[in-house]
């Protein structure tokens, strides 16, 4: 920089000037600018080899800075292939600063959160009067449920569950088995593990863990799917073409969640009492003495409780995957939303809903 | 256009020598064994828009994938200013990339971000430019594609045009002078679609910028592009190659007679003889 008659600053524009190099330019450019508020600025582009677009930017914010008059900033030898970028530009859409959402005060924030609340509870509710009305018409009439669909279904969220089903009843069983062990050891009452294993098997964890890798596994999965075809408009094609997206989409997974926790449960009851007979050995309980000690200790009802729990669970999940599956907005980020948000709730209500059934049956 | 050629001259971007921007040679394509495209050869010269033309389905867009180093050819090589992108390591690949300037056709916004967040993204993450700076560049890249009125929408909001113009203003934003457009063109109405011929003619002339641009769109074709590739589904090769004035009038080949004239199968058959 340098001063020429009549008192102008010169601003020289060197060379290549790219993304890559342009903010050091930009910056020692504007610094010229306020230190010279009274004086003309001649920005000498002569010598300008090459720009992008952040060069042409650069160029088109200091000839829209306001000046006083008679300290203007003139752009001098610009290259005309240059200058024919600059001139469409209109200074009025950039004047302003960008806008940030406004931040809005935490009584706002409550009132908006509670309103969305209670939004999503009347599309809940409108949503399982839906799927009660679609379940009743499938129980009452035939043709209603897409079987091969439902089958496809239970397939994936079913068979293919199962080795994941398997490790986790195996481990609860084993955990539960040695943690209640190891207390019961102290006061010479080590066979009860076996009724303790037993009941919290059958009654609880059987159906609670298989409803938590379900609502993992599964109720994402359905939020993903439902969601990605809103996204797609296949929701709006399947309207279009008149049929019910809840018939179409969501009773397949009803039905089938109602099968196959169930099932799912079974296996994960059965292979964590075998856990559990593998840590008694060690408590020198053996299988016969474990058996037996077993159909002392639980009945039927116990086994029909998780079933029943389990089923429950079951169709909590796939609602609720489902209905936010169709809740879905718009783009990538919102499939994404409502796959978490699947899971979430769902853990949740398989917590409040195992709660429920436990006063009650207790 | 003779003032904007001695321009371009001045003003090419990457200083290669006269090498073509890419070349591309003896390129095989496909998905597995599903070959796609085989033996194909052409260069793109700086300053050149190059339109690669062919119907639906023929691998224009795979094509424009495997220049840009996402796919991996299944024989053949692509040069970047005379550096081979699919024989390059990660780092080397990523600075060629880096060169182009890449629209999807989908416009491949990011959702998260709103209209400006994603045009400036590219400066926030590769540039020390101040926030003011970054935000006007992109507001003007927005204007130059005529988005500035939606600067806030988030890509949920946008059309299916919208979301192209907006991929555009985003693929311009690191000054990449090489910039590689799918389709975009489709979806646009006729003014906007003008207007973004205008504005790729525009950056050719006056900065040099090279474009390679997939595309089905005669008029825009005919309106933007110096030369034009074809391919054919078919015998999964280059079939023509050329202007697209020259190809539609004297091509010998029916198929790009067909294409150039917008005619039905029944029609070619007729015109084939």
């Amino acid at each position: 920089m340098s001063e020429s008659q009549a008192a102008a600053v010169i601003l020289p524009l060197e060379g290549r000037i790219t993304a890559y190099s342009v903010a050091p330019v930009w910056r020692n450019a504007l610094e010229t600018l306020s230190r010279n508020p009274d004086r003309p600025i001649l920005v000498d582009a002569s010598r300008l080899e090459y720009i992008d677009d952040t060069g042409i930017a650069l160029i088109f914010d200091l000839k829209r800075q306001q000046r006083s008059p008679g300290a203007e900033v003139e752009i001098r030898d610009l290259a005309p292939n240059l200058a024919a970028l600059i001139p469409p530009y209109d200074a009025k859409p950039y004047a302003r600063a960008y806008e940030k959402p406004l931040a809005i005060g935490i009584i706002e924030h409550v009132g908006r959160a509670a309103n969305q609340q209670l939004i999503y509870v009347g599309t809940m509710l409108e949503f399982l009067r839906n799927c009660a009305a679609a379940l009743a018409l499938a129980l009452t009439r035939r043709g209603v449920v897409r079987w091969s669909e439902t089958l496809s279904v239970a397939t994936e969220a079913g068979a293919n569950a199962v080795p994941i089903v398997l490790l986790i009843g195996f481990l609860m069983g084993v955990i539960i088995a040695f943690e209640i062990g190891l207390v019961a050891q102290q006061f010479g009452a080590v066979i009860f593990v076996v009724n303790g294993v037993g009941v919290a098997m059958l009654r609880e964890l059987g159906p609670l863990m298989t409803a938590i890798v379900f609502a993992g596994r599964t109720g994402a999965a359905f939020a993903a799917q439902i969601g990605t075809q809103k996204v797609n408009e296949e929701v709006n094609a399947i309207l279009t073409f008149g049929l019910d997206p809840v018939h179409f989409l969501v009773l397949p997974r009803l039905l089938a969640s109602m099968v196959v926790v169930p099932l799912l449960a079974v296996l994960a009851d059965l292979i964590g009492i075998f856990g559990g007979a593998l840590v008694m050995a060690s408590f020198d309980v053996g299988f016969l003495q474990f058996y037996n000690q077993l159909l002392g200790a639980v009945d039927a009802g116990d086994f029909l409780l998780g079933i029943i729990k389990a089923s429950v669970f079951g169709l909590t999940i796939a609602a609720i995957g489902c209905q936010r599956g169709l809740a879905t907005g718009a783009g990538a980020t919102s499939v994404g939303l409502s796959a978490t948000s699947a899971v979430v709730t769902s853990i949740v209500w398989i917590v409040v809903i195992d709660g429920i059934f436990t006063v009650l049956t207790s | 256009m003779a003032q904007s050629a001695t321009a371009t001259k001045a003003m090419t971007a990457a200083g290669t020598d006269g090498k073509p921007a890419i070349s591309v040679r003896g390129l095989k394509m496909g998905y597995g064994k599903r070959v796609l495209l085989e033996n194909a050869s052409f260069d793109v010269q700086r300053g050149e828009i190059l339109v690669i033309l062919g119907g639906s389905g023929c691998g224009k867009s795979s094509l424009m994938k495997n220049i840009i180093g996402l796919y991996r050819p299944l024989a053949g090589d692509v040069l970047i200013d005379g550096e081979s992108i699919v024989r390059s390591g990660p780092e080397e690949k990523a600075r060629l990339q880096r060169k182009m300037g890449v629209m999807y056709q989908s416009g491949a916004l990011f959702g998260s971000l709103n209209v400006l967040e994603n045009v400036r993204f590219p400066l926030d993450e590769f540039t020390d430019m101040g926030t003011a700076q970054k935000n006007l560049t992109a507001r003007m890249l927005l204007h130059l594609v005529e988005m500035g009125h939606a600067e806030g929408l988030m890509p949920g909001e946008l059309s299916g045009g919208m979301l192209k113009r907006a991929g555009i203003a985003r693929a311009m934003a690191l000054g990449a002078d090489l910039l590689m457009l799918d389709e975009p063109s489709a979806g646009l109405d006729p003014i906007t679609a003008a207007n973004l011929d205008r504005t790729i003619l525009s950056l050719r002339d006056n900065l040099g910028f090279t474009f390679v641009v997939v595309t089905h769109e005669l008029q825009s074709i005919f309106n933007i592009a110096d030369r034009g590739v074809m391919l054919d589904p078919v015998s999964r090769s280059v079939i023509a190659e050329g202007k697209p004035a020259d190809l539609r009038d004297h091509s010998r080949d029916p198929r790009v007679r067909q294409f150039f004239n917008r005619l039905p199968d029944e029609a070619r058959q007729t015109t084939g003889n």
